[in-house]
């Protein structure tokens, strides 16, 4: 995939220390790169500082130094441009899958009826047409996990930020489920450009990115930064997929 | 480990934030001390309190008075946990025998235990000539250990069926059996639920304290046993503000002292133990093992204390141990009223419960007529003539209207201070420690400070009325508030880390994040802190509306303690003691099961997975 020059958002010098008594813990050292029209997979061993990152990327929290930009602007607090898609769904056990996925723009001017509408639109395109009242309780892991995408979806997000979206699923959903994210952002119809996803899956992260950026143990360091031009849809048994896992994982470990 | 957060801590307070919030606690706190001191001070001044409390006979014999009362609470607490430990093995590891153990514990817990008082003081002391100090002990453990065994065996209950179905497999697969099974699985994982249920229990028993120590009862009895309850006691008849200051001081110092060195230091422990079914969120690791260290270093600070006892008073892990205590309390509470079990009980097994209870209530009620040599047949059309059942439900109403306002009261407060927690981590740092202070305070050593204020100066006005209302209402207030605001507290800090940053990247916030997130959160906890709060309400409505002759109002408390007065009836006494004991108790359970239960199963959505 070619690369316009603007990058939709740019990691600067981000570090994140935490202050301890005595002694402070870093867990993000100086990273910094750019994001542009791509599937960016972000890898590393696990308690690395993966999720932070990516917290930090959505305004949840504060780097210590550094700053992430968006359209060049400094993103200091959520913004509606952006949808996040949780590991353990973050679905809101008193609403209806309605409800849930409404929540998501029920910030934004758009009245109250259209922003039904629009809620149900994005439950229909993740298969989840029949189940608008049903309450989360009453779903599967998988199902769940739809309508957190469909909750995401449904801010028309610009970027598309997914922490470790499918290891809370059984393998056979978890594949089902990848390939229609992949298709989703592949859509048209979607304005979804930018999709960074966290994963400690390095074969989920080869098979679904165009780009894999790859972190170090803590402090987490960049250690090295992966293109992946190859054809959608992918094999997974592709043996050029199992060449770059191996390098990924030689890096990490 | 699993600590709480401190606050939902969206966007944490920078750490010049919390230096300026812990300044303004301390200068806060000190404001608080100065204005208790200062309130003492006026009264010296004014009353010549100082020469109260010097020229009180009682006030050398405090240290006395203060181990009395401790040694007293060891034994009944003793016999407590003994119970606890007992009935709640059987009734965990003996489905059948559960079908009647689990309610009629439930039925147990109903019983106000103020209301149990005379019933324990009538079966014990008997008639005639005062009874010795060894019976009046003996009456008085009894009481508290009614106070305390409730909680503790439906902790044992809580602790053996949290038990994983996996360790409980390794353990057979292992050969594990009998004693072996109980010591190695049993008891540790019972441990966490019985050291938090336990600080309930000590709870409900300092209630007692400034009660039953020093009460007289019919026309030749009286309880008189040296404790910091008869203190208190004493110094309220006399209406000596300033011992009776003095009292609730000694007896606060006495909770606050038993807390620092004996609960937190065990419940730090008890956390260690506790199965954890789900793994912390992640992206707090490393913040949750930095408060980990705190509290390891809490721990050691406790070990060599005075110190650094202030210091850590005002730390933040101490704040994350109150609000993982008032969480566990929560959670306690929860399983000790919650109806899933007690539901799916089968009819035969309630009512075998509910038969066991009417029986004992029968043979109390047996024995205690027997030993007055009268017939019941007489005592019943006496208990006719004097009290109609239309008067009896009059005086319940009377009563709940009273239990009513004072749980408006305590429901709008709690929930407002449990949401100015939960939004900031500044009130949260202000309010906690000032809180849980607060709640150690047993509310029947307010009583006397109340009356003396509030009811004492208008004897002759014509405001007496209102204000014997109002400080009926405020003494239920006072039994009814903790309750609500633990549950509350605890439920608004139990709303799991990844439903917080969904809403904040979902911007919801203000108003909104209140209307749609915190307080449907906190549904379930508001119903369970209810149910405990009107128990509490009842218990404090015993004492509250009646204060003297010249000063009561109409109401089911007032009525039991008049059937207690020296010039009541000999035979009719206990039959209104038991009566409105009755009573009493079926408005509770009536009101559990008519508005809790049915709201509780409606809460059940509001719960968030395990």
């Amino acid at each position: 995939m070619s690369q316009p020059s603007e990058p939709i958002l740019q990691i600067k010098d981000v570090a994140k220390i935490y202050p301890g008594e005595g002694k402070s813990t870093t867990v993000l050292d100086h990273i910094s790169f750019d994001v542009y029209k791509e599937f960016l997979c972000i890898v590393g061993p696990s308690g690395c500082g993966k999720s932070t990152l990516l917290r930090i990327i959505d305004g949840l929290d504060k780097p210590t130094s550094g700053q992430v930009l968006f359209h060049g602007q400094p993103i200091t607090s959520p913004s509606p441009k952006v949808g996040v898609i949780f590991q353990t769904f973050a679905l809101i056990p008193w609403k209806t899958v309605l409800g849930n996925v409404q929540m998501a723009i029920s910030s934004t001017p758009i009245a109250k009826e259209e922003q039904l509408k629009i809620a149900q639109k994005y439950i229909q395109d993740v298969g989840l047409e029949g189940f608008e009242s049903s309450y989360p309780k009453e779903l599967s892991g998988g199902m769940k996990q739809r309508v957190g995408i469909a909750r995401a979806l449904a801010l028309q997000p610009e970027v598309l930020l997914m922490d470790e979206p499918f290891s809370s699923l059984d393998a056979l959903t978890a594949e089902n489920l990848r390939r229609e994210v992949l298709d989703i952002w592949r859509d048209p119809a979607y304005p979804t450009g930018s999709v960074i996803m966290v994963t400690h899956n390095v074969q989920e992260a080869v098979e679904m990115a165009d780009r894999v950026v790859v972190l170090s143990a803590r402090p987490a360091k960049i250690v090295d930064d992966v293109k992946i031009d190859l054809e959608r849809p992918r094999s997974p048994r592709d043996p050029v997929l199992y060449d770059l896992a191996d390098r990924i994982i030689s890096k990490i470990s | 480990m699993h600590v709480p957060r401190p606050s939902l801590r969206r966007r944490v307070a920078s750490s010049s934030a919390g230096k300026t919030a812990s300044s303004f606690t301390r200068i806060l706190l000190v404001a608080i001390a100065i204005g208790a001191v200062g309130l003492l001070v006026i009264e010296i001044l004014v009353n010549g309190a100082a020469n109260s409390i010097l020229s009180n006979d009682l006030t050398p014999s405090v240290p006395y008075f203060a181990l009395r009362t401790l040694t007293r609470m060891t034994i009944a607490y003793a016999f407590a946990l003994a119970f606890a430990l007992a009935y709640g093995i059987a009734t965990a590891m003996n489905h059948r025998a559960s079908h009647v153990l689990l309610p009629l514990l439930d039925i147990f817990q109903s019983v106000p235990v103020l209301g149990v008082l005379p019933v324990v003081f009538l079966l014990i002391l008997g008639t005639g000539a005062s009874a010795p100090e060894f019976n009046q002990e003996v009456a008085s453990i009894i009481l508290i250990f009614t106070a305390m065994a409730w909680a503790p065996t439906f902790g044992v209950i809580a602790g053996i069926n949290a038990i994983p179905t996996d360790i409980k497999e390794a353990a057979h697969a292992y050969g594990m059996h009998g004693a072996r099974y109980l010591r190695q699985i049993v008891l540790p994982a019972v441990f966490p639920e019985l050291v938090w249920s336990s600080l309930l229990a000590w709870g409900g028993g300092w209630y007692l304290i400034p009660i039953e120590e020093h009460v007289s009862f019919g026309p030749t009895q009286h309880v008189d046993l040296p404790g910091i309850g008869k203190y208190i006691a004493v110094a309220a008849t006399r209406a000596d503000l300033g011992s009776a200051l003095f009292g609730l001081i000694v007896l606060v110092g006495i909770i606050f002292a038993i807390d620092r060195l004996v609960w937190k230091p065990l419940g730090t422990r008890a956390e260690k133990y506790k199965y954890e079914t789900i793994a912390a969120p992640r992206t707090t690791a490393t913040r949750q093992s930095a408060v980990g260290v705190e509290v390891r270093k809490y721990e050691d600070r406790l070990v060599s204390p005075v110190l650094s006892f202030f210091k850590s008073e005002r730390s933040y892990a101490a704040r994350v141990l109150e609000l993982t205590r008032w969480r566990r309390i929560r959670h306690i509470t929860e399983k000790l009223r919650f109806p899933q079990r007690i539901s799916r009980i089968p009819l035969w097994g309630r009512l075998l419960s509910y038969a066991i209870f009417i029986g004992l209530v029968l043979l109390g009620l047996i024995v205690t007529i027997m030993s007055r040599s009268q017939s019941i047949a007489i005592g019943i059309s006496l208990l006719a003539t004097d009290v109609t059942a239309f008067e009896l439900a009059a005086l319940t109403l009377l009563s709940l209207s009273r239990l009513l306002m004072a749980y408006a009261i305590a429901l709008s407060w709690t929930l407002g201070a449990g949401i100015l927690i939960a939004r900031s981590q500044r009130l949260s740092r202000l309010l906690v420690p000032i809180f849980d202070i607060g709640q150690s305070i047993p509310a029947t050593a307010l009583f006397p400070i109340v009356v003396i204020l509030l009811v004492d100066p208008f004897r002759n006005s014509p405001l007496l009325g209102f204000t014997l209302n109002l400080a009926s209402v405020l003494l239920i207030l006072t039994g009814m508030q903790w309750y609500l605001l633990f549950n509350i507290v605890g439920a608004v800090n139990s709303v799991p880390n990844d439903l917080l940053e969904a809403t904040a990247a979902y911007r919801i916030r203000g108003r909104r994040f209140v209307r749609e997130i915190l307080i449907p959160a906190s549904f379930p906890a508001i119903l369970i802190g209810s149910i405990q709060a009107w128990g509490g309400g009842w218990n404090a409505l015993i004492v509250s509306e009646y204060i003297g002759p010249n000063a009561n109002v109409p109401g089911l408390g007032s009525f039991l303690v008049q059937a207690t007065l020296p010039s009541k009836n000999q035979l009719l006494a206990p039959l209104e003691i038991y009566a409105s004991l009755l009573v009493m108790t079926a408005t509770v359970l009536v009101i559990n099961r008519l508005v809790w239960r049915r709201l509780l199963r409606k809460a059940d959505r509001y719960k968030f997975e395990a």
